[in-house]
C-alpha cells in the first residue's frame, strides 16, 4: 500500500513539478 | 448479478483502504483536461497547416479556431449539467473511463479534421467531444472526493481543482515540445502532436480510472466525530439534484460563481496584451509572457490555498474575502498602471487570479454544506453552466469595452481603466448573492434514504 502511495502521487506530482519550473522559467522574464 | 470492472459496486472500497489513494487519481484526469487551458498554444500553427511556413490564403483563419475553445467550455458546461445525474450514479471509475474516451478521442477526430483540413471535424473532436470529456471530467471525482474527506471537503475539492489549473502549465511546454519535435518541411507538427497528446491524455487518464475508489456508505475517518455544533448554512440534510436547482440558494451560489468566474477569465485571456499596453514600452512580449505563467501559477497555488482555507473560514466568509479583496484590487489597478509601478500592478493581478482559481475549487464544498453530499456531484455539474456563461460575458466585456474606448479616443494605456471598474461591478453582484446565502428551507429536504453500498470483495 505504501509503494502504491509513492508511486501514485509520483505519477501526478513529477508532471505537475516539470509545468510549474517550466512556468517560472517564462515568469522570471517578466523581472529581467 | 456481478458487476463489471468499470461499475461502482466493484469500486467500492475495501475496510483499511486509505484515503490519500484517490486524490492522485482525481489529480491524474484534472491534470489532463485542464490542457484546455492551453489551447491557444496551437492557435497560430493551425493557421498555417497549408502554407507551412506563413498563412496561406485558403488556411484557417484565427477568428474560426478561436471558435474551438469557446465551443468546448460551452460544452463543458452543457455536459457537466446534463450528465451530472448519471456521473453521481455510474460513480468515479465509469466517469473517468468515459472522460478519457472522449477528450483522447477528441485529440484524435481533430487530428483527422488537420489531416483532411476539415474545422468541423476540429469543432466536432476537440469542441463537442473533447468539451464532454472536461465536462464529465471535470464533475467525476468531486462528490467522491468529498465523501473521502468529510473533514476536511475544501482542502479535497481543492487538491482535485488544482489540478485542472496545473494542468495547462503542463500542456503548454509540452505542445511546443511536440510541435517542435514533429516539425518539418511538409508539417507544422501539430497533426502529430494531436495523435501523440490524445494517446498520453487517455492512457494518463486511466491511472485515476485503475485507482478510483469509493468509500462505504457507513465508512467514516478514523476518530473523527462529526461536529454537533455546526457552522451556519452548513447542513446534516440533503437535498436531490431535481430539487436543488428550484431553490433560491442555487441560483445565488450560480450567481456567486458566474460574477467570480467572469472577472477573472476576461482578464486572464487579455493579460498579455493588457500589460503591454499599459505599460508601453516597458514590458517586452517575452516579459508578457511570464506575467501570463505567473498568473497562471497563482490560479493553480489559489485553488488549494483558497479552498483549504474555506475549511477554517467557512465558505461564505471566504467568498465575502473573494469579492471584497476583489473590488479594492480592482479599483485600485488602474492607480497602479498610472503610477507606472510594475510590481504592485502584478501582485494585484496574482492576488486576484489567486481568488479566481479559489473561488472554482471551493464551490463544491460549499454546494455540500448547502444541499448535503448526497447529489453533490449532479448539482455542481448544473452549476458548472455558469462557468460556460461567465467564458463568454468575460472575454466579451473586457475585449469590446477596451475596443470602444480605444474608438473614441482613449490612449491604449487607459483603455482598461473603465473595464476594471466594471469588474468591481460585477464582483458587488457577486458579493450581494453571497451575502443573501441562508440554509435551504426544509420543504426541499430529501426525505428518502441514501442508496447503501457495501465494499467490494
Amino acid at each position: 500500500m505504501k509503494v502504491r502511495f509513492i508511486v501514485l502521487w509520483a505519477a501526478v506530482l513529477i508532471p505537475l513539478a516539470w509545468g510549474v519550473m517550466k512556468t517560472l522559467q517564462n515568469a522570471l522574464k517578466l523581472f529581467n | 448479478m456481478s458487476s463489471g470492472f468499470l461499475d461502482r459496486e466493484s469500486t467500492i472500497a475495501p475496510p483499511g483502504y486509505n484515503r490519500f489513494l484517490f486524490p492522485p487519481a482525481a489529480l491524474a484526469v484534472h491534470l489532463c483536461i485542464g490542457q484546455a487551458y492551453a489551447f491557444s498554444t496551437f492557435n497560430l500553427p493551425l493557421t498555417k497547416l497549408l502554407g507551412i511556413t506563413h498563412s496561406a490564403p485558403s488556411d484557417w483563419k484565427l477568428t474560426d479556431i478561436g471558435w474551438t475553445f469557446s465551443i468546448a467550455i460551452v460544452f463543458l458546461g452543457l455536459s457537466a449539467a446534463v450528465f451530472g445525474s448519471w456521473v453521481e450514479r455510474v460513480g468515479p471509475r465509469k466517469s473517468m473511463f468515459t472522460s478519457a474516451l472522449c477528450f483522447g478521442g477528441g485529440f484524435i477526430v481533430s487530428a483527422v479534421g488537420i489531416h483532411f483540413h476539415a474545422i468541423w471535424l476540429l469543432y466536432l473532436g476537440y469542441g463537442v467531444l473533447g468539451g464532454c470529456g472536461l465536462g464529465i471530467g471535470y464533475i467525476s471525482p468531486v462528490s467522491t472526493l468529498i465523501k473521502w474527506f468529510p473533514d476536511r471537503p475544501g482542502m479535497a475539492t481543492g487538491m482535485a481543482i488544482m489540478g485542472f489549473g496545473g494542468g495547462a502549465l503542463i500542456a503548454a511546454p509540452l505542445s511546443i515540445l511536440l510541435m517542435d519535435h514533429f516539425k518539418s518541411p511538409t508539417s507544422t507538427g501539430v497533426l502529430e502532436s494531436f495523435v501523440t497528446m490524445g494517446v498520453i491524455y487517455f492512457m494518463f487518464m486511466m491511472i485515476g480510472v485503475l485507482v478510483a475508489r469509493v468509500p462505504a456508505a457507513d465508512w467514516r475517518p478514523a476518530g473523527w466525530i462529526e461536529s454537533a455544533h455546526r457552522k451556519p448554512l452548513v447542513t446534516n440534510a440533503n437535498v436531490a439534484v431535481d430539487m436543488a436547482w428550484r431553490t433560491p440558494q442555487f441560483w445565488l451560489l450560480w450567481g456567486v460563481l458566474c460574477m467570480n468566474v467572469t472577472a477573472g477569465i476576461g482578464v486572464l485571456g487579455q493579460a498579455s496584451p493588457m500589460i503591454q499596453e499599459i505599460f508601453s514600452g516597458k514590458v517586452t512580449p517575452s516579459a508578457a509572457a511570464g506575467f501570463v505563467g505567473l498568473l497562471s501559477l497563482f490560479n493553480m497555488g489559489g485553488r488549494i490555498v483558497w479552498a483549504s482555507a474555506s475549511d477554517y473560514l467557512g465558505r461564505r466568509y471566504t467568498y465575502m474575502v473573494f469579492f471584497l479583496l476583489g473590488i479594492a484590487l480592482y479599483s485600485l489597478v488602474p492607480w497602479f498602471g498610472h503610477l507606472g509601478s510594475r510590481a504592485l500592478f502584478v501582485a494585484a493581478f496574482a492576488v486576484i487570479l489567486s481568488m479566481y482559481g479559489g473561488g472554482f475549487a471551493t464551490i463544491p464544498a460549499y454546494l455540500r454544506d448547502v444541499f448535503g453530499t448526497m447529489n453533490v456531484g449532479a448539482i455542481h455539474g448544473r452549476l458548472l453552466t455558469a462557468w460556460s456563461v461567465a467564458g463568454v460575458l468575460g472575454p466579451v466585456l473586457v475585449n469590446y469595452i477596451r475596443q470602444f474606448q480605444i474608438d473614441h479616443g482613449v490612449p491604449k494605456a487607459q483603455a482598461y481603466s473603465i473595464t476594471m471598474y466594471i469588474m468591481c461591478a460585477l464582483l458587488l453582484v457577486g458579493f450581494l448573492c453571497n451575502f443573501a446565502m441562508r440554509p435551504v428551507n426544509e420543504k426541499y429536504h430529501y426525505r428518502g434514504r441514501e442508496p447503501a453500498s457495501t465494499p467490494a470483495k
